[in-house]
């Protein structure tokens, strides 16, 4: 994983400060909505806390913070878009879906098919050493829950339970 | 001559006029022969002269800069007409049209950034990284927007304090706003009590210019700051390592 690179906006102080002008704001949004996206895909996170700090949110090498306020925007213009959705009521907790999940059912498929795998546990296929150095290492167990769900419509894949879970597991029907 | 009497007279002089006519008539015509030969040989020199040169036109923003010179003071248009036999010959035509069409797409591209408004130099050194062999000075920016002004685009130069810059869209920009870019142009952004200190002007005025440019999209504000004041930055002044937009790597 190479050093993330920063847009130009991101040492640009007033991009920290939420715009009164539409115009102006709207294209601020997008700059951010963009930048977060491709933050969370380097870094391969998926969960933005309103209430924890958030290394992306603060630049410290110009003094600027997104108010809570930027922040919360820019989060809810990401939902409209359907790149994200609030996980809890209040509208704190954030999933990022930098990769759809249509895309990662996709990506779990070609995965299977490609080394034969029949059977995983969910963990199996987060930090096991058969995705090791893939991209379907370090997935969110949400994210790749609901990844398996389509693959269950599909008829590609049925979920099974396991004694805890732990052992939570996935029967592949890929072809 | 003297006249004399009598219809021998009156003959002889008809006679005389129309001698002196058609030797008047032999004379512009020697003289025009010569006026379009020499403009013929002229025509071809510079002809010559250009496609010799045609390389170095194109290519060296000096040489360049002094063939303008010369047809100037030759008063010749190189740029007035693209199907002028300059244009077939040199393309220099086709240079400026290029380059204008190149300034309209940086200034609508940058335009939600800077609001219409683009320091030349920051356009100029756009321009020179965009077509990576040939340098491009404010000189051939100046003339290339000349250019698209007739087009009636609202494309416009015009200077704040040593700086010029490029306004691509129509705003209103009085003499307020200028002189506010002017004290924001050092840093990039100001503060209403710089304003006001600077140009000694009460709170209204400042807070009036600056809510206008912040409308009219060449200003942002900044909250963030410090010292706890809004700073209005404006993207199309100031020191610019803006310029390089680095794309993120993943």
């Amino acid at each position: 994983m190479g050093e993330f690179s920063f847009p130009y906006f991101y040492n640009y102080p007033p991009y920290f400060t939420l715009q009164p002008m539409k115009d102006t704001r709207d294209k601020q949004i997008q700059l951010w909505k963009e930048l977060i996206l491709k933050y969370c895909k380097h870094h391969k996170l998926f969960l933005i806390d309103l209430e924890e700090e958030f290394a992306l949110f603060e630049n410290t090498s110009i003094q600027r913070k997104l108010t809570f306020e930027a922040r919360e925007q820019f989060l809810s213009a990401l939902i409209a878009d359907g790149r994200a959705e609030w996980l809890d009521k209040n509208h704190r907790k954030c999933l990022i879906l930098w990769r759809r999940i249509e895309d990662w059912a996709d990506s779990l498929l070609n995965f299977v098919r490609e080394n034969g795998i029949e059977l995983m546990t969910l963990e199996e296929i987060i930090s096991g050493d058969e995705t090791y150095g893939t991209e379907l290492a370090g997935l969110d167990r949400g994210v790749l829950v609901r990844a398996v769900k389509i693959l269950e419509q599909r008829g590609k894949a049925a979920m099974f339970k396991g004694s805890s879970t732990d052992d939570d597991g996935v029967k592949f029907s890929p072809n | 001559m003297r006249r004399r009497p009598g219809i021998s007279g009156l003959q002889g002089a008809v006679a005389a006029r129309d001698q002196y006519r058609s030797l008047g008539d032999n004379v512009a015509k020697v003289r025009q022969d010569l006026m379009k030969e020499q403009l013929e040989t002229f025509r071809h020199q510079l002809e010559e002269f250009a496609s010799k040169h045609k390389n170095d036109i194109t290519k060296n923003p000096a040489f360049r800069a002094q063939f303008h010179t010369m047809c100037a003071k030759c008063g010749v248009d190189p740029l007035a007409s693209n199907k002028g036999f300059w244009a077939e010959l040199l393309g220099i035509g086709d240079f400026y049209y290029e380059l204008g069409v190149q300034i309209v797409d940086i200034c609508l591209a940058t335009r939600p950034r800077n609001g219409g408004l683009i320091d030349i130099e920051e356009l100029r050194s756009s321009l020179s990284k965009r077509r990576r062999s040939v340098l491009i000075t404010e000189d051939d920016c100046l003339r290339a927007i000349g250019k698209l002004k007739k087009l009636g685009g609202g494309y416009e130069v015009f200077s704040v304090g040593r700086r010029k810059l490029v306004r691509s869209v129509p705003m209103e920009l009085n003499r307020d706003h200028n002189l506010i870019l002017q004290i924001a142009q050092p840093r990039g952004h100001v503060t209403v009590e710089e304003v006001e200190r600077e140009l000694s002007w009460r709170s209204g005025r400042a807070i009036d210019a600056l809510e206008n440019l912040l409308k009219e999209g060449l200003a942002m504000i900044d909250d963030g700051d410090p010292d706890g004041k809004r700073h209005y930055w404006f993207p199309c002044v100031g020191p610019s390592e803006l310029e390089t937009e680095s794309g993120g790597n993943m």
